[in-house]
């Protein structure tokens, strides 16, 4: 027993790192007291460490912790997403002016660094206790993280209503889980296969109930329709880098955990024509698209326009996994990582323009593209590549994710790939939308330049450059996730 | 046969049935004698004053928060001294670190002045015209005072 935990330990380097940089981050800021970059640059250091180690992760596969976590190529592949996403959130909220607004000082860093460890743990967890704990660990630290400018009210009114959904979705999570619990005996989703294909299939209402129950937890990490609904008003009420943290990792690390429980515990031909969750997750993606895209047109602020975007773009990925099958789930990694770049593109650009307006309202932009070209370049940059417009990451991702659906037979889902595209042209609308506020409408009276620092250009560049690169040359990421796949074995 | 979960149906039913049984019972044979004192809210032994439901300090709140941080760690605590002997240095060091952590948690409570009970500035009321201009004339005859 004490070996086992010792072998356990010797394999869970990344998330110890992590954990000891929580922790001295926070006795630099007790010592430091003021607001510094010190304990920033520690937050760096220690995400760096974790990737070297996660990085020689690649290409184990086992289970530690009596069954509890999986060290595998998938949990490696999100990993090294989620460090990613954390250091450019943590360089976004150091040239972010509304963050500096904040009574607090440095908690920003050690919250923001519990969240990834939390994600981390989501990534890797095969266990239904483990998934629970480990999105809770998720949650409560966004809730924090929404609310974290105190003063201001509507921040407040984002982390209270947050907190009333999360708590919501997550226990009705636990009511399916002790449900599928009762009906399988054990929590660990690889043993919950084996029950489920070596025994006949009776009670499907129970299993479908609870298969439902379950996704009202993940649905609400990836706010995909009908758990959206705290979504724009978080997103609006929230400082923007927290909005885009909680946009690019909170959601993916709740597609990482999906995407494992589904096609772990569930994917075999004779369990999915039993429970049928394979048309519950068709629906749900439906749902998010439309509501998503169409709601979005009506928008005028930003960050709410980019927060149905998010509704609608969870849509498209959940299209990946309804396929079960391993291109399926290669377009939903892919997806992913493509997300990763243009998202935080997106937000950051949002940022850099709330910095000199002050305001997120589209009204206010026009013209924007004159007085910085460099905005306005970069802005149609990311939404060409959300919006799946060629030569852009974005347009990979979906191209994939349409194949994927057309190309499978059992059942045909040509139509659903119909649907999809059908969104993506609504889509476009109000993506093109903020471009012509930016660029065709003229302001009432001219105004001044607005003129950017290096480093603001540089991280700006640093999302922009990837998001054509991987457009043009995206062999990497295809290497990438079909190594990530192979663990689940499908066909 | 019952099966496990049947088991904790019947358990189920008798503790309904057992209560119900414990309430009728106690209405026969109890004396129903109410006063005041008795039908009071119970606080301790004390005698009750005023309502129930008031406000009470957030403060509370932050301690009973860092109070539950230790409630906690004590339960770890016990399991951990059951097989000390057979584990030997690695539990104790394995309890350091995690004690060291939830330290770490104390000081950021109390340098972040959570525990420290600072009262409210007292407002000291102001008048905002004075009452006398001018100091009264005490050898006009009209003055009454």
């Amino acid at each position: 027993m004490q070996n086992l935990i010792l072998y356990s330990l010797s394999n869970f380097i990344p998330e110890t790192i992590l954990v000891v940089t929580i922790i001295v981050c926070i006795i630099a800021d007790l010592i430091i007291r003021k607001k510094s970059f010190a304990v920033t640059f520690v937050a760096i250091v220690g995400l760096v460490l974790s990737f070297v180690f996660v990085v020689k992760q690649w290409g184990l596969s086992m289970s530690i912790f009596s069954g509890m976590l999986a060290i595998d190529n998938y949990a490696v592949f999100f990993k090294l997403l989620f460090i990613i996403s954390t250091l450019f959130i943590l360089l976004f909220v150091e040239t972010s002016k509304e963050m500096k607004t904040a009574s607090h000082k440095n908690e920003h860093v050690y919250l923001i660094l519990s969240l990834t460890t939390g994600a981390y743990l989501m990534a890797s967890s095969v266990n239904l206790i483990m998934m629970y704990i480990s999105l809770e660990m998720v949650s409560l630290t966004s809730y924090i993280l929404a609310g974290y400018l105190k003063k201001d009210k509507r921040s407040t009114e984002a982390a209270i209503k947050y907190i009333i959904y999360g708590a919501a979705s997550s226990g009705i999570m636990l009511y399916g889980m002790t449900l599928i619990y009762g009906y399988t005996a054990t929590m660990n989703i690889n043993e919950i296969f084996l029950y489920l294909s070596k025994n006949p299939i009776t009670d499907t209402p129970v299993l479908l109930a609870s298969v439902i129950m379950i996704s009202a937890g993940f649905g609400y990490k990836i706010s995909s329709v009908p758990f959206h609904f705290w979504t724009p008003d978080v997103y609006e009420g929230a400082p923007i880098p927290i909005t885009a943290f909680l946009a690019v990792t909170s959601s993916a690390a709740g597609f990482s955990v999906l995407v494992r429980f589904f096609l772990v515990g569930f994917a075999n031909t004779e369990i999915i024509t039993a429970v049928k969750w394979q048309e519950v997750i068709i629906v749900f993606s439906i749902a998010s698209m439309i509501i998503g895209n169409f709601v979005a047109v009506w928008q005028t602020s930003l960050k709410r326009l980019l927060a149905y975007s998010s509704i609608a773009q969870s849509g498209y990925i959940l299209l990946g996994l309804a396929v079960v099958n391993s291109a399926g789930l290669f377009a939903v990694i892919l997806y992913l990582s493509a997300y990763l770049f243009m998202n935080l593109g997106a937000f950051y650009v949002t940022i850099l323009i709330h910095n000199k307006l002050g305001t997120d309202n589209m009204d206010e932009m026009d013209g924007l593209g004159y007085r910085s070209p460099f905005i306005g370049v970069t802005m149609a940059v990311f939404m060409f590549s959300l919006a799946g417009i060629p030569a852009t990451v974005g347009f990979i991702g979906k191209f994939y994710i349409f194949s994927a659906l057309i190309n499978t037979n059992s059942p045909n889902l040509t139509w659903l790939a119909v649907v999809g595209l059908l969104n993506s042209v609504v889509s476009l609308f109000f993506y093109v939308k903020v471009l012509k506020h930016m660029f065709l409408n003229k302001p009432e009276k001219p105004l001044p330049e607005l003129d950017y620092g290096y480093a603001n250009i540089l991280i700006t560049l640093l999302l922009a450059v990837p998001t054509i690169l991987f457009g043009l040359y995206f062999t990497p990421l295809l290497r990438l996730a079909e190594n990530s796949i192979k663990i689940f074995g499908l066909n | 046969m019952l099966s496990e979960f049947g088991q904790i149906f019947v358990f189920m039913i008798i503790a309904v049935i057992l209560i119900a049984f414990i309430y009728v019972v106690v209405r026969f044979i109890a004396p129903h004698k109410p006063s005041r004192q008795k039908s009071d809210v119970y606080e301790c032994g004390e005698e009750t004053e005023g309502e129930t439901w008031i406000r009470f300090n957030i403060r509370f709140y932050v301690i009973a928060l860092i109070f539950i941080i230790f409630d906690v760690e004590i339960i770890f605590l016990f399991p951990w001294a059951v097989v000390f002997r057979e584990i030997g240095f690695i539990a104790y060091a394995e309890m350091a670190i995690f004690l060291l952590i939830l330290i770490v948690g104390l000081i950021y409570a109390i340098a972040k002045g959570d525990v420290q009970w600072d009262k409210p500035e007292p407002v000291i009321p102001k008048l905002e015209r004075q009452l006398f201009s001018a100091k009264p004339d005490i050898n006009k005859k009209d003055n009454q005072y």
